[in-house]
């Protein structure tokens, strides 16, 4: 009988972590617990790095100016037989990824010591979409397929 | 080339953008302690976030302007990953491990 404990195709977790930029260690250890041997580790790692970019804009934009408040950040993950999702719910104000997307520079400049956070989460998901909840938060979701590991 | 003129800056763990910071002046430093070569061995680096890949970026910019050389070696499977998405690869010269940036940097006549 297969041990889909170990190997696990389906599973759901989530994280609460205060709005400061040293919690990404714990954010990423929490994903590292995760790891699921029926994802390639490429897909695992280009999550993490995206993670990595959603948490640190919450933290940076999101949250701006709010660091007093005492505002969770929630990381959500989903692993299904055919994708993963990672979901980061901040309380900030609304904000225009579209438009954001469409206006980052075609050719970038590869010596710009800073703004390639959103570019990369483009490049690593399948489908980058954002949302305001009706709980007046936003969600960040970062959606990458991936073929089981035989 | 005489060893003083190369020095190596070893960061561990997570180099995000303020480890990072601290990494660009800790090569400013072997810059001004005569440094004509800085290897930036990230063997024991797990991971690099976008803001730590742009203090990384701006290390080079310094060694530069210093008219020094800057090499990077033993990077992650996640640096590689960061690097290949970000073409890092055109920025850095990465080596596989210390002993090939020795074996082509230092011993050339």
């Amino acid at each position: 009988m297969e041990d889909l404990s170990k190997s696990p195709q389906s599973q759901h977790a989530s994280l609460r972590v205060p709005t400061d930029l040293n919690a990404l260690v714990r954010v990423l250890e929490w994903f590292d617990r995760l790891e699921s041997p029926a994802v390639p580790q490429r897909i695992w790692l280009q999550c993490k790095t995206a993670l990595a970019e959603g948490f640190t804009n919450a933290v940076r934009h999101a949250h701006r100016d709010r660091g007093d408040d005492d505002l969770p950040i929630e990381v959500e993950f989903e692993q299904t037989p055919t994708y993963l999702e990672l979901r980061i719910l901040d309380s900030g104000p609304p904000f225009d990824l579209e438009g954001k997307l469409n206006n980052l520079p075609t050719s970038s400049d590869l010596h710009a010591t800073g703004g390639r956070g959103l570019k990369l989460m483009q490049c690593i998901a399948d489908r980058l979409s954002y949302k305001r909840l009706d709980d007046k938060r936003n969600c960040l979701s970062i959606l990458k397929y991936y073929e089981s590991e035989p | 080339m005489n060893p003083d003129e190369v020095k190596i800056v070893r960061p561990e763990g997570l180099l995000d953008g303020v480890k990072a910071s601290q990494v660009r002046r800790d090569i400013s430093e072997c810059l001004e302690a005569g440094a004509r070569i800085v290897l930036l061995d990230l063997k024991d680096v797990t991971f690099i976030d976008s803001s730590g890949l742009g203090a990384l970026v701006s290390a080079l910019k310094t060694v530069r302007a210093a008219d020094a050389k800057m090499f990077i070696c033993s990077i992650s499977d996640q640096v590689k990953i960061l690097f290949e998405l970000t073409s890092m690869n055109r920025v850095f010269k990465v080596y596989a491990d210390r002993e090939e940036f020795e074996r082509n940097v230092l011993s050339s006549p």
